[in-house]
């Protein structure tokens, strides 16, 4: 078996802005082993974000393929590609993109209600519930289960969205800038917790322009004007 | 599952739920308030008409009657006792009534009615003031005035003991004591010249005498008014009846031949006294229509046997030939039954029918009460249905409001809608969170709609008389107007059901154009959405 998870080729992304036409992507490839930590870098607006979305399905490129595990995500049928976003990946933003109306365990919780229908759910509730509260407790929310995104902090609602990303026990965690909105001292702490996560076997592509976030992964890679290079070497 | 979950929390937590709430909870409560008492004005009218008349009615063409009637009765007592409870005839025509002490003359719609057999067929002893309170005292035969006096036991001003003691028999029936004693406390008139100018007036109306209770005056047959023939009302709908009970009165009609010709005879007046009025709660009837004995009224009219210048004698006319059908019989069957009989009935009358007679008897129709009364019924079923489509139309107008409601709602919530896509949902999925939510809106709506309804229309009276009491303007129910005393206050549970359920689906649909728009964002584009 292979250990490579994880392939782009040849991406291509563009958006019209008015009369004109943005390249944000112009032939991005890269691949990512399994339990590698990736660091993809780059100035504001090099097109990371837009390469992000489309490693975990959220957009479509315009040009070139993204396989997971070998499968063509663009090729599939959209209802697996749903199920791709559900399970496989787990997904961190750098504006947290917590649902407001509900508390921190019911944020995490809701990803895997998206897996449920009514009765299934009534079998996995139980369970459901001890796994969210077992993440929560691991990026150290305990107490803060019960509180809605507006009564937490900046660094709690980031970690509330790491355990919500991680709740499906996803096989790939992609992340946006995930000290982007934070101070220094709870940038640090989150970068803490994704090694942690990371040294527990966890694959990690995480995108920023924090040279010294980017330190934490085996690997860097630099995004600049659309087009890919590498950027640095193995941390370990 | 996470359609349910979020929907159930978008409901209680945001503020923009309430106002869909609201929206379908106006909605509701207005419409069902509309259909209620429309329907109920429509009930009401339905259940009085029908009161006035019996399950299926014989008539004739023309106001000169039909002949025969006594031998189809015989032969729907022979043939069709399976179906027929009971039957019999009468007579309308039109006269003059006049209050001979007051001078007053009014034209008026003359009913003649063998009362028993009247009130067996109808509900209209249910009518009657006096029979009310004084229990088997009313006739439209032969009687003198009774006038009340001072009793030498009691020394209490009272009636004739048989007035006295159907009196007791209605105090005994009501055993309210309240309800005894506001009647008790009602005086009598104090004189035997009924009060016409007085500034008050009584339901218990009688003449009154220093002397002992006593009957005097003349005997005469009896006479029932429409309520409204007569008496004006209070603002509380009460009748103003200044004239005492057995006051005299005359009728003044006019004789046909069978043919419909003038007897040439000059117009018959006929004295009467006052017995009763009757109430049948519509003011087409109560107003215009007078009741007196059938035999009485037939004779004057010469619509009794009237002997023939070539000998023999002419058969007795009816206008009508009411026939009340038995319990449980359906009104279309049983009125099929009486048309075949009544075919049947004619073609054993043989040759020796007359030949004007056969001329009458073809003008014969056989009726359901319904059908009579099909004008004044149809008249308010349009009403209802035309006050209905102004509502539904101003709840489309909310069903707009709550689609706008919704995609302000979508609108807000497209953040949302890109987190749940990058989770992983389809725009499915996401399409019916938001048609749940609708349901959700439209179910709590709904529900509370109908209590608001309901409530409205279980104390439309007395909210009614609150606002009244604040500006008589606002007193918009008018019993002199309506004939009712109170606006019609029950609400069917049927049609609330319905309105509910149309409440819901309304939610629903208005859901589901914005419900579409947000099953078709990109996850992408929605996060960016700020």
């Amino acid at each position: 078996m292979s250990n490579e998870m994880l392939r782009a080729k040849g991406l291509h992304k563009s958006y019209k802005m008015g009369r004109s036409v943005v390249r944000v992507l112009r032939g991005v490839s890269l691949s990512a082993k399994r339990g590698e930590f990736l660091a993809v870098m780059g100035a504001s607006g090099s097109g990371k974000s837009t390469l992000l979305h489309l490693l975990g399905a959220l957009d479509l490129p315009n040009r070139g393929t993204v396989e997971y595990e070998n499968r063509d995500l663009f090729g599939l049928p959209r209802s697996a590609r749903r199920a791709y976003c559900n399970r496989d990946v787990g997904f961190v933003f750098q504006f947290y993109h917590l649902l407001p109306e509900l508390n921190a365990l019911e944020n995490v919780l809701i990803a895997r209600l998206i897996t449920h229908s009514a009765g299934s759910w009534m079998g996995a509730r139980r369970q459901s519930r001890a796994d969210a509260g077992e993440l929560l407790e691991r990026v150290g929310l305990k107490d803060r289960a019960r509180h809605r995104p507006s009564e937490l902090s900046g660094g709690e609602r980031q970690r509330v969205a790491i355990a919500r990303a991680l709740v499906n026990r996803p096989a790939l965690l992609l992340a946006d800038e995930p000290t982007g909105n934070l101070d220094a001292k709870i940038g640090g702490e989150i970068m803490g917790l994704l090694t942690e996560l990371n040294e527990a076997g966890q694959t990690i592509i995480m995108v920023t322009h924090d040279a010294q976030v980017a330190s934490r992964a085996h690997r860097r890679l630099q995004l600049s004007d659309g087009v890919m290079s590498e950027g640095g070497t193995d941390r370990r | 599952m996470y359609k349910w979950f979020l929907a159930w929390r978008y409901l209680h937590t945001k503020l923009i739920a309430f106002f869909g709430v609201a929206s379908v909870m106006l909605c509701v409560a207005m419409v069902l308030v509309v259909m209620s008492v429309m329907g109920g004005f429509l009930d009401t009218v339905r259940e009085r008409s029908r009161g006035m008349l019996s399950d299926v009615v014989l008539e004739a063409g023309s106001m000169q009657g039909f002949p025969y009637y006594e031998e189809f009765e015989t032969y729907v007592a022979k043939h069709m006792s399976d179906i027929v409870a009971v039957t019999t005839p009468t007579i309308v025509n039109y006269g003059l009534i006049r209050v001979p002490d007051t001078s007053q003359t009014k034209p008026a719609q003359i009913v003649g009615v063998r009362l028993n057999e009247y009130c067996t067929i109808n509900d209209f002893k249910g009518g009657l003031h006096y029979e009310e309170y004084f229990p088997g005292t009313t006739t439209l035969a032969k009687q003198p005035i009774a006038v009340a006096g001072l009793d030498p036991n009691t020394e209490k001003l009272s009636l004739p003991p048989e007035l006295e003691a159907a009196n007791r028999k209605w105090q005994e029936s009501v055993g309210d004591p309240e309800e005894i004693e506001k009647y008790e406390s009602l005086p009598y008139a104090t004189s035997a010249f009924p009060k016409t100018a007085a500034p008050y007036y009584y339901d218990r109306v009688f003449a009154a005498d220093i002397g002992e209770p006593k009957y005097e005056g003349p005997e005469h047959m009896g006479l029932i008014v429409g309520s409204d023939v007569l008496w004006d009302r209070d603002k509380q709908g009460g009748f103003k009846r200044y004239l005492a009970r057995g006051t005299r009165l005359a009728l003044t009609v006019l004789p046909l031949t069978p043919s419909g010709t003038l007897t040439g005879e000059p117009p018959v007046r006929i004295p009467l006294r006052y017995a009763d009025d009757s109430r049948t709660g519509i003011f087409e009837i109560d107003s215009m229509c007078v009741y007196v004995d059938f035999d009485m009224l037939q004779q004057k009219l010469a619509m009794d046997a009237q002997e023939k210048i070539d000998g023999g004698f002419t058969k007795p006319r009816a206008k009508q030939l009411l026939i009340g059908l038995k319990e449980g019989v359906d009104l279309d069957e049983g009125w099929a039954r009486v048309q075949a009989g009544w075919l049947n009935f004619l073609a054993t009358l043989g040759p020796n029918v007359d030949d004007g007679d056969m001329t009458r008897l073809g003008f014969v129709d056989v009726y359901t009460w319904e059908d009579l009364q099909r004008p004044l019924i149809a008249a308010i079923e349009k009403e209802k249905v035309l006050v209905t489509i102004l509502f539904g139309l101003i709840s489309l107008v909310a069903i707009v409001l709550l689609g706008c409601i919704f995609y302000m709602i979508v609108e807000k919530k497209t953040k949302d809608i890109g987190i749940l896509k990058s989770l992983g949902a389809s725009g499915r999925g996401v399409a019916g969170l938001f048609v749940v939510y609708a349901a959700a809106i439209g179910v709590v709506g709904a529900a509370l709609g109908t209590l608001l309804g309901s409530a409205f229309v279980w104390n439309i009276n007395t909210i009614q008389d609150k606002l009244a009491q604040l500006n008589p303007a606002l007193k918009v129910w008018s019993p002199d107007v309506y004939s009712f005393d109170k606006i019609p206050e029950v609400v069917k549970q049927q049609d609330a059901m319905w309105i509910a359920i149309v409440a819901v689906i309304a939610s629903m649909v208005g859901s589901l154009i914005p419900a579409f728009l947000a099953a078709r964002v990109w996850p992408v584009k929605a996060l960016r959405y700020e």
